[in-house]
């Protein structure tokens, strides 16, 4: 079959409406919105406001310094992997999934625009806490910009992956908040972003295997806060990148259109 | 001209055969009705016809096409319309733009306000959702399977935890398109629908079809015996009647009959000569429930 270019553009209007629909719901949910957006701007505003965090400096570096970027990551893996999973558990078992599967809307083009919708909240949560850091807390912005959107780009698209991958290992919607809340928290605990974790201390060394560390220190590199390090973080950006594709192959093999739960 | 051909179809899930040997047609216009206990293998059916479910064996094909068929399944799914069991809308969009984004879907869909209308639920155009009766979401349901147009529309128990007046609305609008020649295949638990709305019915049981005809005929309804009942005349001896009755329980005669023109009339002339009165007289055949009911094997398991 021959994709002729009206088709293409048929197809790219279907994704580009189905992600207009699927942002009016979004941002009409007052959880999703709140839980997803609003948590990681009031994190960022608590830590950096109790104690004086403006002055309090770790590893030489303003507390809020590390927090903008920290929470920056957090904003994506949240829109990306915890709101998506569990928006696509609560599809695939109240049956909204295997209705479009029945229409004529392509199922990449669904799962596309989820994607998409995860997306453009990531990119709005990481645009909000650059400006709330920057004119809140006088947090400076990445004198490199293209490392960070680097960063935050793979980091999104790892996110969103592993996002399709864990809703594939929940078994009903009952079970998708608590679940992906513990993988998403136990994640945090690792990546240091609650407490800095002690450099060279046996969890720092695991935690640089999950790809939440990781991802927090590709994007706090273009900030250029470190000394002599550069802006480019390769390794962490590789490591986010594996997580990625093993993701993407998880979610390929394993999604299904049919609720878990017999009737 | 034959919409949906299905021909020998089987489909086994592990060591459970859900449906073997299952074959019919379904024709232009039609409303066919899928009967059948939870289990008998109707949704089965129905998810293989949609393209949903691999068959193992037999020939499927719908509107000239077979739904395994990768490369037909869009211009299929454009073609159908499907209800189905499961309430499954986003809750925070309003009931017009769920109505219009699916409408986005479809190469030549009805105007969502008019499917609006259509439902019953102009009141609710610009509810969400989520605010929406157990009752009006059905609805939206139907109106989300008849928004694309469809020459052919799954219907599956579509009025399931309707009130009864929702119900005759319900089924006004599936009247309605057909009347505009759309083919619809309805699987339902309720005998009066199935009695109402479908021009054929098949019952399945234990996956295969064990029955099917014109709701009227089906089973042997149409010949099969009458069954008269009347209460006893006073001062009349049951004995003394002009056509032996099958039984008598307290003072109700029952006669059961292959003619059943012939004995009311000798009925009804003994009595008029004896200026006696035969209260409560009924002639009934079985109901489709009934016929429904012994075709499943309820009856046996009743002993």
């Amino acid at each position: 079959m021959t994709l002729t270019a009206a088709l293409v553009r048929r197809r790219t209007q279907m994704m580009g409406r189905q992600l207009y629909y699927e942002q009016l719901s979004f941002w009409r949910n007052p959880f999703g919105a709140f839980f997803t957006v609003g948590f990681s701007l009031i994190f960022l505003v608590l830590l950096a406001a109790s104690g004086g965090a403006t002055k309090v400096t770790f590893l030489g570096v303003k507390e809020v310094q590390y927090y903008v970027p920290g929470f920056a990551a957090y904003g994506v893996m949240s829109a990306c992997f915890n709101t998506l999973a569990i928006s696509l558990v609560n599809r695939r078992e109240t049956g909204l999934l295997k209705r479009i599967r029945l229409s004529p809307l392509p199922a990449w083009a669904m799962i596309g625009a989820l994607a998409l919708n995860a997306m453009v909240v990531s990119v709005v949560q990481v645009v909000l806490l650059l400006l709330v850091g920057r004119f809140g807390f006088g947090a400076r912005l990445p004198e490199n910009w293209a490392p960070l959107v680097l960063a935050i780009a793979v980091g999104v698209v790892c996110f969103t992956a592993l996002g399709v991958a864990a809703s594939t290992l929940v078994p009903n919607e009952d079970a998708a908040g608590p679940m992906i809340s513990i993988v998403f928290f136990v994640m945090l605990f690792l990546s240091g972003l609650w407490f800095p974790l002690q450099p060279g201390s046996a969890l720092a060394q695991f935690s640089r295997y999950f790809p939440v560390g990781p991802l927090i220190d590709a994007t706090f590199a273009p900030f250029h806060l470190v000394p002599g390090a550069s802006a480019w973080s390769w390794g962490n950006i590789g490591v986010v990148a594996i997580w990625g594709a093993v993701g993407f192959v998880v979610a390929v093999r394993r999604f299904r259109f049919e609720p878990r739960r017999a009737k | 001209m034959a919409v949906i051909v299905v021909d020998g179809l089987a489909k086994r899930y592990g060591p459970m055969q859900a449906v073997s040997d299952v074959s019919f047609e379904i024709q232009h216009g039609e409303v066919f009705a899928l009967l059948g206990p939870n289990g008998a293998g109707k949704t089965t059916t129905i998810e293989i016809l949609e393209g949903f479910r691999r068959r193992d064996a037999g020939r499927v094909e719908v509107l000239g096409m077979d739904p395994a068929e990768r490369a037909t399944s869009m211009q299929l799914r454009e073609r159908t319309g499907v209800v189905l069991q499961e309430l499954a809308v986003e809750p925070y969009l309003t009931v017009l733009e769920v109505l219009q984004r699916n409408a986005g879907y479809y190469p030549a869909p009805r105007d969502p306000a008019e499917v609006v209308e259509l439902v019953g639920l102009s009141e609710k155009a610009g509810s969400r959702v989520k605010t929406l009766s157990g009752g009006q979401m059905r609805r939206l349901d139907l109106g989300l399977g008849i928004v694309g147009n469809p020459e052919l529309l799954y219907l599956d128990e579509p009025t399931t935890g309707f009130d009864p007046s929702a119900r005759r609305d319900a089924w006004e609008v599936v009247r309605r398109l057909t009347s505009g020649g759309t083919t619809v295949l309805l699987t339902t638990h309720y005998m009066d629908e199935a009695e109402t709305l479908a021009s054929r019915v098949a019952v399945m049981s234990g996956g295969r079809v064990v029955a099917e005809g014109t709701p009227q005929a089906l089973g042997g309804r149409d010949t099969s015996d009458a069954l008269i009942r009347f209460r006893v005349p006073d001062g009349v001896a049951v004995a003394d009647l002009p056509v032996p009755p099958t039984s008598v329980a307290s003072d109700t005669v029952q006669i059961r009959t292959g003619d059943a023109v012939e004995v009311l009339r000798v009925l009804t002339n003994w009595a008029a000569a004896q200026h006696v009165e035969l209260a409560g007289l009924t002639c009934e055949r079985l109901t489709l429930e009934d016929v429904y009911l012994r075709l499943v094997g309820y009856e046996r398991e009743q002993g």
